[in-house]
């Protein structure tokens, strides 16, 4: 066989990557490593970085909150999806894949309208006499917007896994002594654990990262890694300062991924879709 | 436990859904404000039909998406075949580098992208307008690879490897092996990485936010920056209208999957009929996608003059309201010239924009300190005033004399100027406590508080308060200043500059500092609204004033451009729709009268003389009002850690950590 | 014979180093039905893939009508395959399937429609030409795959395993089933298995390997009949191998004994592998036998017994129709033809030994054939 003819198909495409991913990653780098104004190398960005540390850490903690909020709401609906018949699998799948398909932006506003002190929920409630409360600008709020948007994403992963799982291996444990908990706990869920780091990996990353949520949903104290971001980009005029930011965030994401797929073992890719 | 997972399913689905159906909702009601609704109505339908411009966003969002699929499709399958027959080592290094885009954050990809693109395009190919439809094209290639590439792989691992060969033993070419067998094999894999691919490009705004230029902007990233109107019932209308048709393609699909599903297992050959129906669906789909994507993108590309200017939003009447469309009045006049509008938030933001390169802009509207910075820095060019005739319209004082920013009147003719005061709720906030800047510092009504969004205006409302000089670059002033805001941040509901609009005509906030006109606007919404300049402790007197920056490329249309702003008929007619005052008294002959009579609009000359105007402080002071500011108002309190080295040192413990650790892991396996 | 079609002159593979091919010379007739035999790894499905051209050997020639084909690509070799596992197109129906090679080679649509239809009823499946392939039996499927390679009337079929997948009937129906077709369509087969029985029924020649060299050419009956090593001995059928001492012309001596035997042409007092077949062991009472020993096994094989008898601490197997009780002694006689003498090779001592036998010896080295490449 000629081998080395079809291998050189690949070739374009890692010159590609090359260019348009890890190039990049290398200008980031330069950026966060040069002065704003002189342009000579400088570590002041990233010593500026430490103001950052207590955003870095709330990004953090909000992102792995809706994480684990996503999983516990995800699992039993990515199991009872997967023991549906398969017609009824394929159309629920389809439900949970429609509104990814749909504008996070405005989905997103919706829940504005939905929380704010003179919105829909607010509205009922003081119409029923319980009165206003303080529902948008909360931390509550923004974690609440995280697991809206990203909630589809645990749901699939986790989906993908159990329906693969062979039925016969609950019908094993239960022929060997298992009641249903027991089944859960030394059985099903010790074979999920791919679809759940894979889904965790997948809330999480873009949770720690978002932009929007927490602009629109979040207070004054509830600002993101992801607003500084964009606003040193767009706003404040310090390309260097956002790109020693992306870096931090960047490095952050690669740690906990890395950190994961040992855990979840050598799978390529982990769980597509 | 069976029905306890039912029942959590059925609240995560209503819990999916129920944006979505305020969003349906809000379609069709009469009223603007999705959580009211007032009636109902198919108005909003008709106006999305008649709405070019959101179609044509929509347009490039499909065209984009559609371009980008098909390129990641061919590209990606290509290179995946190659892929699978690399060796084990070579293929897990080719892999992981593909899963970079997918782990990476979407803003980190963002970000880097249009670093690269302004770095080598604008840095060193010298192409100021290094960012534009390609680069968008580029990244949206880009993260659509690796989607494919990662569906595709699995079948072709999957896939007897002795297809390819019975195929080439029966007389196949490589090539013609690949498409009569490995394609057929591996096409459930294309398809589903293609629809990943699309959905994504499709819905991206936060890659797309980063790398687009002025000259092709998608859908989402339309809605992301141009928040200052609040968003239009018509885009609800447009939702819904996509959300039915993508809900009827998916349902679609899986219905013929189901179907195809169960012919197979009957055994049944698939009918001729069906065969032909397909291929011809193919042929037309790609017919539609060729010529669809030609006609969209160079049929946007006619041989006229593109004058892309970029204003404030909300900052020119677009014919809404009885007003007149100024650009519709302009191209009328000049009809080959097209004009691209796109906005800015701030004059910090556009300043960054420009600044940052890669894109092209023939007119911007900033004010007066920033034209001043930009004059210093080079970044604008000189008019030339023998084509801007009704420059003689504009006001000799305080324009053309002793203005602050373009003494010698050589880079910039005004376009409005007006004042910064507050704007309050009559029946939320007690008359007695609006006595000066110190309202937006009143606990009394915490949360309920609107605080302007620029470094700028935020540290001259506080240095009015304290009684500083707005114009001063002493440190310890700054950093009082800084302190106050500081103070200010647990009362403040949020930092905003556009969205001040709907929170305050719905009354979710009932106290802002913002510009005059924008406060004139939004008074006429909601009768409650009162507006307060505070005299007796300064306030901000600005002037927005047109320029051309030094990437335009259409010098001379935008000097055509600005002389027709200077048409004292135009101006009047502008300022009917944005409130604010014209610096050409003349205007005032056409405006409305309630407008020209305002004492919002044109205060008292005595009280004007209260107003200061932000002068430009060099660079230096510029940034470190810029950083006292997000330090005040963004991060954390902790201030003060400035020199220190914890982070770089942070980061190479945990990197060396990292590495280290896999490592170990990795021997560990190994001996095992 | 007839003549001469392929020539493989000193073949050597190797993948990253290790050698798969070590010298294969190998020459195919016309119309011949030739088979490679050996367990899995010896590097027979290697020397198919070479001959159909999906690899190129790493020195040596492959010539074929006196031409060297070492660089022509498959789709341009007169040969066609039957793939392990058969290798149909999923997303073709039978018909389709049959006709590919002839669209691809652009035969007029006439011509493909008679053809095909000709091999459908050639390996009988007349009428299935509508059927989806997954929906055929793992038979059906096989004669699909035949069909596929024969509508293109190749000047050789290269089958590899082709019944590997079947259970044993439908592989004896099938068995008889190749033949024919080869004997009708006049073509040569190269046939790759590693069921010594498929090769012996079924070929005209058997070449046996073993590590990746040839271990013996010949005729089924030579193969079996004159072993020229152990290995071959063992792999073909059922053998006892011992050590013994080639006295001179026709005398051998082992156990102790001086036997009459057919073989001759080693030098006096040559240490050789002596073979003895099972089945070619006369059981008599202990008192008239060349050797008496101990009946430690008697396993029943619907035509016979396997028993294991045990002489002076060494295992024999001996296939027999009669009944012997575990435990009893037994003598057993050899007449002279019944003595094959091999030299020395490789392999002595490897084989031969039935001192750990078990009845599932036989499932053993069938599934092991399974899993190559």
């Amino acid at each position: 066989m000629k081998k080395n003819k079809s291998v050189l198909l690949s070739v374009p495409y890692m010159l590609w990557m090359l260019a348009f991913t890890l190039i990049p990653l290398c200008v980031v780098g330069y950026y966060a490593l040069t002065d704003p104004v002189t342009k000579n190398f400088s570590l002041g960005n990233l010593q500026d970085l430490s103001m950052y540390l207590p955003v870095l850490g709330q990004s953090v903690g909000y992102a792995l909150i809706s994480a684990l909020i996503c999983l516990l709401l995800g699992y039993p609906v990515a199991y009872y999806i997967a023991h549906r018949g398969p017609v009824a699998q394929k159309m629920l799948y389809m439900l949970v894949m429609l509104p990814m398909c749909m504008s996070f932006l405005l989905r997103t506003l919706a829940w504005v309208g939905l929380l704010q002190d003179t919105g829909i929920i607010n509205n009922i409630l003081d119409a029923v006499g319980i009165g206003r409360l303080q529902l948008i600008r909360t931390p509550g709020a923004v974690i609440l917007g995280m697991v809206y948007n990203y909630l589809p994403y645990m749901i699939l992963p986790l989906y993908t896994t159990l329906v693969k799982m062979d039925d016969r291996l609950i019908e094993a444990a239960e022929d060997l002594g298992c009641n249903s908990l027991q089944t859960f706990g030394r059985v099903i869920l010790p074979l999920s654990v791919p679809g759940i780091l894979s889904g965790i990996t997948m809330v999480f990353v873009p949770a720690v990262s978002t932009f929007y949520i927490s602009q629109k949903l979040g207070g004054t104290d509830t600002v993101l890694i992801g607003d500084q971001i964009e606003d040193w980009f767009k706003q404040g005029d310090n390309p260097n300062l956002g790109a020693a930011l992306s870096l931090v965030l960047m490095l952050l994401v690669f740690v906990c991924t890395g950190i994961m797929n040992r855990f979840g073992g050598d799978e390529e890719g982990g769980v597509i879709v | 436990m069976k029905r306890a997972n039912r029942i959590l399913t059925i609240l995560m689905f209503i819990f999916l859904y129920i944006p979505m159906v305020v969003l349906i909702v809000a379609s069709f009601n009469t009223g603007k404000d999705i959580t009211q609704f007032e009636g109902f109505t198919l108005r909003q339908y008709g106006e999305l039909f008649r709405d070019q411009d959101l179609l044509g966003l929509l347009g490039n969002s499909i065209l984009i998406a559609l371009l980008s699929t098909a390129i990641s499709v061919t590209f990606g399958t290509l290179a995946a075949v190659g892929i699978h027959r690399l060796k084990p080592k070579m293929r897990k290094l080719v892999m992981s580098m593909t899963n970079i885009p997918m782990t990476n954050p979407d803003i980190v990809t963002g970000v880097s992208l249009s670093l690269l693109f302004v770095f080598v395009g604008t840095g060193l190919l010298g192409n100021r307008e290094s960012l534009n439809f390609w680069t968008l094209l580029i990244a949206h290639v880009t993260f659509g690879l690796p989607y494919v590439i990662l569906n595709v792989m699995p079948k072709l691992q999957q896939m007897n490897p002795a297809l390819t060969d019975a195929a080439m033993d029966l007389g196949c070419t490589p090539v013609k092996a690949f498409f009569k067998v490995i394609l057929h094999e591996i096409s459930p894999g294309i398809v589903a990485g293609g629809i990943m691919a699309f959905t994504m490009s499709l819905d991206d705004f936060v890659i797309s936010y980063f790398v687009t230029g002025s000259d092709f902007v998608t859908l989402p990233v339309e809605i992301y920056t141009y928040t200052k109107k609040p968003i239009q019932p018509k885009v609800y209308a447009m939702f819904t209208l996509l959300f039915l048709l993508i809900a009827v393609l998916m349902v679609g699909m899986n219905l013929l999957q189901i179907r195809a599903g169960r012919k197979k297992d009957s055994k049944r050959p698939i009918s001729k009929p069906w065969q032909i129906a397909r291929r011809c669906i193919a042929v037309a789909v790609a017919l539609a996608l060729v010529v669809g994507g030609g006609f969209l993108f160079f049929g946007n590309r006619q041989e006229k003059i593109i004058l892309n200017v970029k204003n404030w939003g909300m900052n020119m009447a677009d014919g809404t309201d009885d007003t007149l469309d100024i650009i519709a009045a302009f191209e009328e006049k000049y009809p080959n010239i097209k004009v691209n509008m796109s906005y800015y938030e701030s004059n910090e933001a556009l300043y960054s924009q420009l600044k940052n390169g890669g894109i092209t802009v023939d007119v911007i509207i900033p004010s007066d300190y920033m034209i001043h910075r930009m004059i210093e820095e080079g970044m604008l060019l000189k008019l030339n005033f023998d084509n801007i005739p009704n420059f003689q319209y504009v006001d000799e004082e305080p324009f053309k004399n002793n203005n602050s920013y373009d003494p010698t009147n050589e880079y910039s003719v005004p376009y409005t100027w007006g004042t910064v005061g507050i704007l309050y709720n009559s029946k939320y906030v007690d008359e007695a406590d609006v006595t000066g800047w110190e309202l937006m510092w009143n606990e009394k009504y915490a949360g309920k508080i609107l605080m302007i969004d620029n470094s700028r205006d935020a540290m001259g409302i506080a240095q009015y308060l304290l009684g500083y000089d707005v114009n001063t670059p002493d440190k310890a002033e700054l950093q009082a200043c800084a302190d106050k805001l500081a103070e200010q941040r647990p009362l403040v509901q949020q930092y905003v500059m556009d969205q001040i609009y709907s929170t305050m005509e719905n009354e979710e906030a009932w106290i802002a500092a913002y510009y005059a006109g924008d406060c004139m606007l939004m008074m006429e919404n909601n009768p409650d609204l009162r507006f307060y300049l505070p005299e007796h402790q300064g306030f901000n007197r600005f002037t927005d004033a047109m320029c051309i920056p030094t990437c335009s490329q259409e010098k001379e249309a935008a000097e055509l451009f600005i002389n027709f702003m200077c048409d004292p008929e135009i101006s009047g007619a502008n300022m009917d729709y944005i409130c604010y005052a014209s610096p050409i008294s003349e205007a005032k002959n056409h405006m409305e009268e309630y407008l020209a009579e305002s004492d919002i609009i044109y205060p008292d000359s005595k009280i004007l003389e209260k107003g200061t105007a932000y002068k430009y402080l060099g660079g230096d002071t510029a940034r470190y009002v810029e950083s006292l500011y997000q330090a005040a108002t963004k991060t954390a309190d902790n201030q003060e850690a400035g020199g220190s080295l914890v982070i770089p040192i942070a980061m190479l413990v945990v990197l060396v950590g990292a590495g280290g650790g896999l490592w170990i892991l990795k021997r560990k396996k190994r001996k095992r | 014979m007839s003549k001469e079609l392929i020539r493989l002159r000193d073949l050597t593979m190797e993948f990253d180093g290790e050698r798969i091919l070590d010298g294969i010379n190998l020459y195919i007739n016309d119309h011949e039905f030739l088979t490679l035999l050996g367990p899995s790894g010896c590097g027979k499905t290697t020397t198919l893939r070479i001959i159909g051209g999906f690899l190129t050997p790493t020195s040596g020639t492959v010539t074929f009508d006196g031409e060297c084909i070492n660089d022509v690509p498959p789709y341009q070799r007169q040969i066609n395959t039957v793939f392990q596992r058969y290798a149909l197109f999923p997303h073709l129906n039978v018909f389709d399937n049959i006709a590919f090679g002839l669209r691809v080679a652009k035969l007029p649509k006439d011509e493909i429609n008679q053809r095909v239809q000709e091999m459908l009823e050639i390996v009988s499946l007349k009428g299935y030409g509508h059927r989806q392939i997954q929906s055929l039996s793992g038979g059906q499927q096989q004669r699909v795959a035949i069909a596929r390679a024969l509508v293109n009337r190749p000047k050789v079929l290269l089958l590899d395993e082709p019944l590997g997948a079947l259970d044993l009937r439908l592989r004896k129906d099938m068995q008889i089933e190749l033949k024919r077709i080869q004997q009708a369509m006049g073509i040569t087969f190269v046939y790759v298995t590693h069921d010594q029985e498929e090769a012996l029924s079924m070929s005209d020649t058997v070449v046996v390997m073993d590590k990746g060299r040839i271990q013996q050419i010949g005729k089924p009956e030579d193969i079996y009949n004159e072993p020229k090593n152990a290995f071959v001995a063992d792999f073909i059928g059922e053998s006892n191998i011992l050590d013994g001492v080639m006295l001179e012309d026709y005398k051998v001596r082992f156990f102790g004994r001086t036997f009459q035997c057919v073989d001759k042409g080693f030098e006096p007092n040559e240490s050789v592998d002596v073979v003895i077949r099972p089945e070619d062991i006369d059981i008599v009472a202990p008192d008239q036998g060349h050797l008496v020993g101990t009946v430690t096994s008697v396993t029943f094989k619907g035509l016979n017994y396997d028993i294991i008898v045990e002489f002076k601490g060494f295992k024999w197997l001996i296939q027999t129709t009669d009944h012997c009780a575990e435990g009893s002694t037994i003598g057993i006689r050899l007449n002279p033809e019944d003595i094959h003498i091999m030299k020395k090779s490789e392999y002595s001592g490897m084989f031969g030994d039935y001192s750990s036998y078990s009845a599932e010896y036989d499932e053993l080295t069938e599934d092991a054939g399974d899993e190559e490449e």
